[in-house]
């Protein structure tokens, strides 16, 4: 029974015991530590085993070497407690030591004080802030130490650690994570060379003062993209003083250009009148002729129709250029052809067809000359080569009166004497012509004197038939001549053309320019023989033919043949010396 | 001429003792590492003064004590202490970590070479104690022989920070090379 009593007892006791203890032993907080940085210190602790939830505990700090414990929390449930305020002059002072025990109702624990001396060599290091900058393909940084709230004015970061910091960088390209590239710098403001790199750049700082053992801590990354920079200043630079350059020199060439092609003025002394066309071909010198001024026979002027006085042909006082007037078709020709041999010229003038028509009157609108009327050939016989005989009479050596004759019908013959009377010398013969050929033709425009004015029969008949040098075949010859005169003039005529019925007869055969070729250089031969070589006996019909009208005009034949008679004014052609 | 003369030889002497006295001092701790000492301290630091069982004395820091030491008792100061560890506190300390041991025994190596090159720097120049270099001695004596020796060892090298922080601040061109 007393064993059973005192085993009941010591249970009892013991376990009263037990719970004194536990009740008065309340574990302390294994550890206390400071955690801290600049102007941020954070005392930590660790809770204790089995902690209630009425578990707090009880911090105090306790100057190094000074005073008492001070309180400074009294129940704080967290494991941690902010000193900041209660530390500020930790930086200045030997340390601090704090301590800290758990407090559960009544009971309290035993301290727990920290290890060590809480010092300045106990913060850690670290950085408010990085900025990045881009510069001319440079990262420019700029390291802003921390500026707590809780530290004093005068308490600043480089104030304390006034010497010997130092921050350690830390860069990297993003793409690679891990690889990267420490650099050292001694001062806030730092660059790196990105070595014409382009992409995004992370950067890295961790603070450090060479002269202390204190830690630092790396800061948050900064990143900062680098594109490649085209408008750069230099660039942007470079290319205005380029395009000014390239302005420039293109500004000088063309400059240059415009001042070479300008307009030059020619000296005074080389400038030419432009001469008149009209004019050039009038003065155009006949190399073998001479202007001859004939002088007018009045007698030839007398019998010009007061009518054709008044006429239009009248009052070209040029030298026949005019006309093709129907009027003058109609009027009796001013002025008549003066015949030599009326009767072989007659029969001559008879025999052969009038085979000139009047195209001149009717449609002279043909002449493509100036003033020359080419009678196209017809077959009217109605109108008489009244004015071949008159031509041939007139031919001696008479040189382009000027005077355009038309062929008119046969009631006009006592006018055609007048008309044929241009140029011939006799005054007697164109009465001659007259009486015969009652048929006158009146040219218009320009006549050609021909010097063997005989009509031409046939220009068949003339062409076949050679070229005798005997007197009696004088009037063919002549007429041959004629008809050789007359071929020639269009082609030798410049500015007038004869119009000579034979012409017309050979016109119309239908070979007209092989025909002419033949006669005319026939007939220029003649005539350079009848007129340069007067005199001669080469040629007996030259002889004979050097009253015709020859010797008025020594160097007229040529003169006609190279159709200078434009040059020649109507009056001269009027008269031809004989 | 005269016064220009005696004004430009004043003025020479006058940087001379500046640079000489300066320079001396410089020149005597110039070659010492602090760095070495610091960071072997701050490797036995923790447990060291987690011996320290009375927090609220102090040896070194009395009354700021070594806050108020004039440059001129720099020199007899820096002198006293170097010995005052030398000669007391490194023989006094029972340190049964090897660990801690070695490197008490780096930093007392270091002190030794402290004052080897602070006594030829004495012998060449003046390094007088005053009055009151040699009073804040005493009370650093006096405030060791209040507590137990082990104890007051272990305070005394716990507060080695302090030491090596006065004679950086002191001697601040040479503190760091």
């Amino acid at each position: 029974m007393l064993p059973r009593l005192v085993v009941l007892l010591a249970a009892f006791l013991s376990r009263r015991l037990g719970s004194d203890a536990h009740g008065t032993e309340l574990p302390s907080p294994p550890s206390v530590w400071f955690e801290a940085e600049f102007f941020h210190h954070i005392l930590h602790w660790t809770p204790i085993p089995n902690q209630s939830e009425s578990t707090c505990y009880e911090v105090a700090l306790l100057r190094y070497g000074i005073g008492p414990w001070n309180s400074i929390s009294n129940c704080s449930h967290a494991l941690s407690y902010d000193l900041t305020a209660v530390t500020l002059d930790l930086y200045r002072s030997n340390g601090y030591r704090a301590r800290v025990r758990a407090v559960d109702g009544s009971r309290h624990s035993n301290w727990t004080i920290t290890n060590t001396r809480f010092s300045v060599d106990e913060v850690t290091l670290t950085v408010g802030s990085v900025k990045l900058e881009i510069h001319n393909g440079f990262i420019l940084g700029k390291i802003q130490p921390p500026r707590p709230k809780m530290a004093p004015a005068n308490d600043t970061y480089e104030s304390i650690f006034s010497h010997f910091r130092e921050y350690e960088i830390a860069i990297r390209k993003v793409p690679g994570n891990f690889t990267f590239t420490h650099k050292k710098v001694k001062h806030e403001n730092f660059s790196l060379l990105t070595s014409g790199e382009v992409g995004e750049f992370c950067v890295q700082v961790k603070p450090s003062v060479t002269s202390r053992t204190n830690k630092g801590m790396w800061s948050k990354e900064e990143c900062i993209s680098l594109t490649r920079q085209y408008f750069t200043v230099t660039n942007v630079i470079i290319f205005f003083a380029f395009v000014l350059l390239l302005s420039g020199a293109l500004a000088y060439c063309l400059a240059l250009q415009l001042y070479v092609r300008r307009r030059k003025k020619l000296p005074r002394v080389l400038l030419f009148k432009k001469p008149n066309a009209f004019i050039f071909i009038s003065q155009r010198p006949s190399p073998e002729t001479q202007d001859t001024i004939h002088p007018l026979d009045e007698e030839a002027f007398l019998k010009v129709s007061p009518e054709l006085r008044n006429s239009d042909l009248h009052g070209s006082t040029d030298s026949g250029f005019g006309s093709t007037k129907p009027s003058l078709q109609t009027e009796e020709p001013q002025f008549l052809l003066p015949d030599p041999h009326p009767q072989a010229d007659r029969t001559l003038g008879n025999g052969e067809p009038p085979e000139l028509g009047d195209s001149c009157s009717s449609g002279s609108s043909n002449s493509t000359d100036s003033g020359i009327c080419l009678q196209e050939p017809s077959l009217s016989p109605s109108t008489g080569p009244t004015w071949e005989q008159q031509v041939g009479s007139d031919s001696r050596g008479q040189d382009d009166s000027g005077i355009g004759l038309v062929q008119n019908s046969e009631g006009q013959a006592g006018d055609t004497q007048g008309g044929s009377a241009l140029g011939h010398d006799s005054p007697p013969e164109p009465e001659v012509p007259a009486e015969q050929d009652p048929t006158a033709v009146v040219f218009r425009g320009y006549l050609r004197q021909t010097r063997c004015a005989e009509e031409k029969a046939t220009k068949t008949g003339c062409l076949e038939e050679e070229l005798p040098l005997t007197g009696d075949l004088g009037p063919k010859f002549r007429g041959c001549l004629d008809d050789e005169a007359g071929l020639h003039p269009p082609a030798l005529a410049k500015g007038y053309l004869k119009q000579d019925p034979l012409e017309m007869t050979l016109a119309s055969s239908g070979a007209p320019t092989e025909q002419w070729n033949q006669p005319t250089e026939e007939w220029s031969l003649l005539a350079l023989s009848n007129c340069s070589d007067l005199g001669t006996s080469d040629w007996s019909f030259a002889h004979d033919l050097a009253p015709l009208g020859c010797v008025a005009a020594p160097g007229g034949l040529l003169g006609s043949f190279n159709s200078d008679l434009v040059t020649l004014p109507l009056i001269s052609s009027l008269h031809s010396s004989e | 001429m005269k016064l220009q003369c005696v004004s430009l030889w004043l003025l020479g002497t006058i940087l001379m003792l500046c640079s000489v006295d300066n320079h001396g001092l410089r020149r005597c701790l110039i070659s010492t590492d602090m760095d070495h000492i610091e960071e072997s301290f701050q490797e036995i630091k923790r447990a060291i003064q987690a011996k320290d069982t009375f927090p609220n004395v102090t040896i070194l820091s009395t009354l700021e004590t070594l806050q108020i030491i004039k440059p001129l008792d720099v020199c007899c100061v820096t002198k006293n202490l170097l010995a005052f560890y030398v000669d007391r506190v490194f023989k006094d300390h029972q340190e049964p970590n090897p660990k801690i041991l070695r490197k008490i025994s780096s930093i007392a190596n270091s002190f030794l070479y402290m004052q080897k090159t602070l006594r030829q720097c004495q012998e060449q120049r003046q390094c007088h104690c005053r009055q009151e270099a040699t009073n804040v001695t005493r009370v650093i004596h006096d405030n060791y022989d209040q507590l137990e020796v082990h104890s007051a060892a272990v305070k005394s090298l716990g507060e080695l920070d302090i030491f090596l922080a006065w004679i950086a601040k002191n001697h601040e061109v040479m503190s760091s090379a």
